[in-house]
């Protein structure tokens, strides 16, 4: 069993301003007008950590940015030269992703560090320290318990904190995180047999909590058996407004187009940027074909792509129950909405 | 590597294998253009760097990422055979941005490439079967590069060709043509949508030739690309001649991005024609949602 130790809460800044001293410290912090966003700290006293609420929007930039600049690019006289960009990727601890978030970071693992090993993400990635705080307050939008992406984690995690009142209960699941206990062993202590209790109770209860109850699974068995109508899928396509707004803040939307931007006769850059599959423009063709019909690329082939395409491929959907994507929705067919809608259809 | 991240030497075939920047193209130089019609050319490019050129290595049916500067980047299947090394060809039709872009360069100029990309014609399974190659208009790109490869390493069995184009003018690669007419196992029919004076041939689409070829559905494979709605017909025509799915092969045309499988713009149903393509059999598209399949694309 690996070894559980108990940081009081008094200690938290002091071990984190010491991690800070050798690492880039991101965490979920207030803003000034109310917003929690995960933030680079730059000196914990003067901003306000906030491990209770849900970010609103997830880590995925941190490691995918929005725009990118692969290389530069100059040309003229019949030359053309590419050169990469010095960007180093200081080593970055993440203390307070949530669960859903950290669950999304090892799918866009599988993206961009699986077959095709992504330059920019695997700089950035190999670099970062993941640290989960456990969620037993679900937020109102949440539902990672059906996509077993949370509230607790079992694997994935360097450290995973658990808020127990008076002091969190850590647990390291890599050596990274185990690291980041034994530099500074002072502040922690062996776990006792009653914190562990105290956890899995909290854990026991954080299920029970959640305030949405949405079917999954059989989300999952009516797109792999093609038993989606074909009606629904004309509905969705209806009311999505060509936003792209869920695919952006999705956690693990990860499509992105690249263009150049030419900054002058002789030189520019190529950049990477979001796309969403959602968008029209996504697979039309130079010249205007476009062999993916409205049906289609509004909504369908997300929605398959994560409870369906992905179940193939690597065993569980690619949604992780973050709920962001229903508050940014305002056609109503985000992917709640879907799978309300397909599991409604059983209801007798 | 060196510091700046320049390209140097052999560096990518390296950093493809360690896991350097995959997206940074290699400058080619332009050595030849053929215009093949008013709307294709034919670039032969060859890398800077003898040694990266020497070392190349595609198949065909592979595709490259196109650089064109401040243009970005395009998918272009290679039209050369690997049988005849010194360059490789790429032939493009003005299409977009990038590719009208990519006509007004000139020999001496340079673009970058990226690749080759995504999975080669089964050339094995080739050995011994006759091929029947069925193209329309830029179609016969990717397929010329298995033609010349099947002639250049003395494939053993007949080949026919059948090239449908817009009009006789819209008749591209016709110096390959020429020496396929000349080359005793290989036959070719030509079709025009529309005949214009002089024209003495077929004239219709070219499912209309396929009646002609005189090829046993049994012992051969048929290798078909061109637009989506060609593909469509041909391939149903293919199925009724008693050809098997297994033994129906096409190439397909997305948009695409990173020719990686990560961008997700080549997305067809649940492959990615990039990496899983773009050359799949029939037997490999059936049950999917494709266009080249659909009744009303």
């Amino acid at each position: 069993m690996e070894t559980r130790y108990i940081l009081k809460k008094d200690h938290l800044a002091p071990w984190l301003r010491r991690v800070a001293k050798s690492h880039r410290v991101v965490a979920p912090v207030k803003n000034r007008h109310g917003d929690t966003l995960y933030a680079e700290i730059d000196g914990l006293d003067k901003v306000e950590l906030d491990l209770a609420g849900q970010p609103q929007a997830s880590a995925k930039s941190f490691f995918l940015p929005q725009q990118e600049v692969l290389f530069t690019y100059r040309t003229g006289k019949g030359g053309y030269e590419f050169h990469e960009p010095a960007t180093p990727a200081p080593a970055t601890v993440y203390f307070g992703l949530r669960s859903c978030d950290l669950s999304a970071i090892l799918y866009t693992d599988v993206v961009f560090m699986g077959r095709h090993k992504d330059p920019g993400y695997r700089r950035r990635r190999e670099g970062a320290i993941l640290i989960s705080i456990a969620c037993h307050q679900p937020h109102p939008n949440c539902f990672c318990h059906a996509t077993k992406s949370g509230p607790f984690l079992e694997f994935g995690y360097d450290l995973q904190f658990t808020d127990l009142g008076t002091r969190f209960l850590v647990e390291a699941g890599r050596s990274r995180g185990e690291t980041l206990i034994s530099q500074w062993r002072p502040f922690f202590s062996e776990a006792a047999e009653e914190d562990v209790k105290l956890q899995y109770q909290l854990a026991l209860e954080a299920n029970g909590l959640f305030r949405r109850n949405v079917d999954v699974g059989c989300a999952v068995r009516k797109l792999a058996e093609g038993e989606v109508a074909e009606g629904i899928w004309r509905e969705l396509a209806d009311r999505c407004q060509d936003c792209g707004g869920c695919a952006y803040l999705c956690p693990t939307c990860t499509c992105f187009t690249i263009r150049d931007e030419k900054l002058g006769p002789e030189h520019g850059e190529r950049l990477r940027c979001w796309d969403a599959c959602t968008l029209e423009g996504f697979s039309r063709m130079a010249g205007g074909h476009n062999p993916v019909a409205r049906e289609q690329h509004a909504l369908k082939r997300r929605f398959q792509h994560k409870l369906r395409d992905d179940v193939h491929k690597h065993g569980r959907p690619s949604c992780v129950g973050c709920g962001r994507c229903v508050g940014i929705c305002f056609g109503g067919v985000d992917i709640v909405g879907f799978i309300d809608r397909l599991s409604e259809e059983d209801l007798p | 590597m060196s510091d700046c991240g320049c390209r140097k030497g052999n560096e990518q075939a390296e950093n493809d294998k360690n896991g350097g920047n995959s997206y940074l193209p290699w400058p080619a130089r332009i050595e030849a253009i053929s215009e093949e019609n008013s709307q294709i050319k034919t670039f032969v490019l060859a890398f800077s760097g003898d040694k990266r050129q020497q070392d190349y290595r595609y198949l065909p049916g592979q595709f490259l990422m196109v650089s064109v500067p401040h243009c970005g980047e395009a998918p272009i299947s290679i039209s050369s055979t690997p049988t005849r090394p010194g360059s490789v060809h790429l032939s493009v039709r003005r299409a977009g941005l990038l590719t009208n872009a990519m006509h007004g360069l000139a020999v001496g100029d340079t673009v970058g490439l990226r690749g080759p990309y995504g999975r080669p014609f089964p050339l094995e399974t080739f050995r011994g079967k006759d091929l029947l190659f069925v193209a329309g208009g830029i179609g016969l790109a990717p397929l010329r590069s298995v033609i010349n490869h099947a002639l250049d390493s003395e494939h053993d069995g007949r080949i026919e060709i059948l090239y449908g184009s817009r009009s006789p003018e819209d008749i591209a690669f016709k110096a390959d043509i020429a020496t396929w007419e000349a080359t005793p196992k290989v036959s070719c029919r030509l079709t025009v949508d529309v005949a214009s004076p002089g024209w003495e041939g077929e004239v219709g689409v070219v499912t209309r030739l396929l009646p002609q070829v005189d090829l046993d559905p049994k012992t051969s494979v048929a290798l078909v690309c061109g637009p989506p709605l060609m593909i469509r017909f041909v391939m149903a025509e293919l199925s009724r001649m008693g050809y098997s799915d297994e033994r129906i092969i096409t190439t397909m045309e997305r948009h695409m991005k990173c020719g990686l499988g990560a961008c997700g713009h080549c997305h067809m149903d649940d492959r990615l024609v990039c990496v899983d393509g773009p050359v799949f059999s029939l037997a490999e598209l059936r049950g999917r949602d494709v266009v080249e399949l659909r009744d009303k694309p």
